[in-house]
């Protein structure tokens, strides 16, 4: 019997095998989705809302509004995108370049480095079928996938029958957490837990290169040296290593370069790759189509037909330095992601948002325009957190514009 | 106890134990049934309670044997219960055995439904029949122990 | 001795680490505006024999301040082992981002991992009411 799957856009797993029942226009059930999945699939709405100063006016009012502020900006501030379809992100770059802006999204101050690091093939990668075909050794270093991206372990990482991992994870695959706290995961994890100091992943990482050299593994903190042996006989031996790289690990280095050095190491004496735990649905496809027009994932600013890039044009330093004048924000909300301590001078500047839901930073902006939720009640396409394609089509219908038409219009009025 | 917890907790003799907490072990016992305390089976408000109990305690299933229950506010719905249940896995390979959404959810044990995991098909659950073995499939693999053998 | 120093609350200071939790993002989605979301977001993990430092029992309210900022959220025990004296942990939400420094080196990234803060007994205030 065939059956009629949707696409859940509520992580980065963009799992495409999700059963709906719809009644009256309305998603009533969810069969195989996880906990975020259902609550982001039964969030549509029917009704559209444009508010210019938290009230009530047609579409019209709130397009034009929303154009004259970005036209008579000198460097507006394009921010978000992470839940917009490739098709929207597109347009937005086109926007950026049209008015001027700094261009971002929140990988500058998450995954960023490490999108940026296997878009220059600066590490093996491979794709999440690949992990539930071959992975042997999967390694979660900083993240807790049971509560990020909750079918990770059951879809992929560990649980499943593969191809070549047929005869289950009990005999078949070893599962590796590493991690400041005992999480979710590393409980599941067991033994193969690491527990190791906030801050002390570069320390770890050193002392793990050097086990796998066979030298004595020795960390500030005294970490048993023997554990650290014994997890490096267990990542020498196998076929095909998965590291899974959070933000616990990303913000506890200085940068990326132990991460490279360790996968190198790893790379040396077995088959290790890298597959980044990318939470919102598109952020991936953001980077990679701002990849292909300017070489860089994020952080950018368009001017007279240049691109510049750097740390400046990230969306903290941009409102830290007050360089921005105005600021559109598409599907974040920067006062609840941000620290107030920086995201307070949004207050100082006009700004518009487009979002399915009210947030903190909508009910402070000059014009706020309710989106569709892609996936549910829109279509398009967008790129998974490991880079493969994915296509996806709406569930129910909606009077609220998809990103990709507000962006249109915003341009056409422009 | 988690059997208690569900009962009226009033101690009113109609069922002929003298306490709910006894009635709860004869539960347990297989000695009475759901059904022989009348305020559970009779009173809406221990409607959702009694309909739990039945189902634990159905006996054309025979799962009183596995006494499997499922913490629903705690589950996460991530599906490594489903995944990982060997019945599962032996009569959908393709689809629950290999981590995607089942091919035929009526034939499985575990399937997860609205993000919480619905247990259902005990009579195939491994704890459970001739050659019953203490499987505990979906209890090391959940994150949270949201699926209990009272 | 000074009556003062003796009838002030004891504080203590601790780093705190955030981290994500299922149930507050699915309150995030469902209403984020509401009260679940503020009770699942509004909470420190902290290690017992800290809170026992700080007089306060599991479930009563604290008062996480640093220059950066000041929220009144829950106190739990954190039930991780071993102990983790000084060390906190708070689900990542706009109360942990109240504290967050500014200081970034210019990198962009901010340190949502690494946040001092001092906590003292709220003596039963309310949790901070999300807004600005």
């Amino acid at each position: 019997m065939e059956k009629n799957y949707y696409v859940c856009t509520g992580c980065g797993m963009l799992c495409d095998d999700i059963e709906v029942d719809v009644e009256n226009n309305k998603i009533n059930k969810v069969y195989t989705a996880c906990r975020i999945g259902v609550a982001h699939m039964k969030d549509g709405k029917e009704s559209a809302a444009f508010l210019v100063d938290n009230k009530p006016v047609d579409e019209t009012t709130a397009i034009s509004e929303a154009a004259t502020i970005l036209k008579n900006a000198k460097n507006p501030l394009i921010f978000g995108l992470g839940t917009s379809s490739n098709e929207a992100q597109k347009l937005a770059i086109e926007l950026a370049k049209k008015t001027s802006a700094t261009l971002d999204d929140a990988s500058s101050f998450s995954l960023g480095e490490v999108i940026e690091a296997l878009l220059n093939n600066k590490t093996k990668v491979c794709t999440l079928d690949d992990v539930r075909n071959k992975a042997d050794v999967s390694i979660f270093w900083g993240t807790d996938p049971s509560d990020s991206h909750p079918r990770q372990l059951s879809k992929y990482a560990y649980f499943p029958r593969g191809t070549e991992k047929q005869r289950g994870w009990e005999e078949e695959r070893t599962a590796i957490c590493i991690d400041v706290r005992k999480s979710h995961t590393a409980k599941i994890c067991g033994n193969y837990f690491f527990q190791i100091p906030p801050g002390g992943d570069a320390e770890f990482i050193d002392a793990l290169i050097a086990a796998l050299a066979g030298k004595l593994p020795k960390t500030s903190y005294n970490f048993p040296p023997k554990r650290i042996l014994e997890l490096a006989n267990i990542l020498k031996g196998a076929k095909f290593g998965v590291v899974f790289v959070g933000r616990g690990l990303v913000y506890s280095l200085d940068n990326l370069e132990p991460l490279i050095r360790l996968m190198n190491a790893l790379n040396e004496k077995a088959n290790f790759h890298l597959v980044p735990m990318i939470r919102q649905y598109n952020t991936r496809g953001f980077n990679e189509n701002l990849f292909k027009e300017t070489g860089y994932v994020n952080s950018v600013k368009f001017e007279d037909g240049t691109v510049k890039h750097g740390p400046e044009y990230s969306v903290v330093e941009s409102l830290k330095e007050k360089t921005v004048d105005a600021a559109l924000i598409i599907g974040s909300d920067p006062f609840s992601i941000l620290p107030r301590s920086i995201a307070k001078n949004l207050l100082e500047v006009p700004v518009i948002v487009l979002d399915p839901c009210e947030t903190l930073t909508s009910r402070n902006a000059k014009v706020y325009i309710s989106t569709a939720i892609d996936g549910v009640e829109s279509g398009g396409s967008a790129i998974r957190m490991d880079g493969v394609k994915v296509d996806f089509k709406p569930a129910v219908e909606t009077k609220r514009p998809s990103d990709e038409t507000v962006l249109k219009k915003i341009m056409e009025a422009l | 106890m988690e059997l208690y917890q569900m009962l009226p907790k009033t101690n009113c003799k109609k069922c002929g134990k003298t306490s709910c907490m006894a009635f709860a072990v004869a539960l347990m016992a297989r000695e009475l049934t759901p059904e022989d305390c009348p305020p559970l089976k009779e009173e809406p408000k221990y409607k959702e309670s009694y309909e739990k109990l039945s189902e634990i305690f159905k006996p054309s299933e025979g799962a009183t044997e596995t006494g499997l229950i499922v913490h629903e506010d705690l589950c996460f719905g991530c599906g490594n219960c489903v995944v990982a249940c060997p019945p599962n896995v032996a009569n959908d390979p393709y689809g629950v055995g290999s981590g995607k959404a089942p091919t035929n959810p009526g034939r499985l044990v575990l399937t997860v439904e609205d993000g919480v995991v619905k247990a259902q098909n005990l009579g195939e659950c491994r704890r459970f029949g001739k050659n019953k073995i203490l499987c505990n499939g979906c209890i090391v693999t959940c994150p949270v122990e949201a699926i209990e053998f009272v | 001795m000074d009556f003062g120093s003796f009838l002030k609350a004891p504080e203590i200071k601790v780093k705190i680490v955030t981290y994500r939790d299922i149930f507050q993002d699915k309150a995030m989605i469902e209403n984020r505006f509401g009260k679940e979301y503020r009770d699942r977001s509004a909470v420190i993990k902290m290690d017992s024999a800290d809170l026992k430092q700080l007089n306060v029992k599991k479930g009563e309210t604290v008062i996480l301040k640093n220059s950066f900022g000041t929220v009144v959220v829950k106190a739990e025990e954190s039930g991780y082992e071993p102990s983790h004296r000084g060390i906190a942990y708070m689900p990542k939400s706009p109360w942990s981002n109240m504290l967050v420094s500014d200081e970034t080196g210019g990198t962009g990234i901010p340190k949502f991992k690494d946040i001092s803060v001092t906590v003292t007994s709220a003596k039963g205030q309310k949790l901070t009411e999300l807004g600005l």
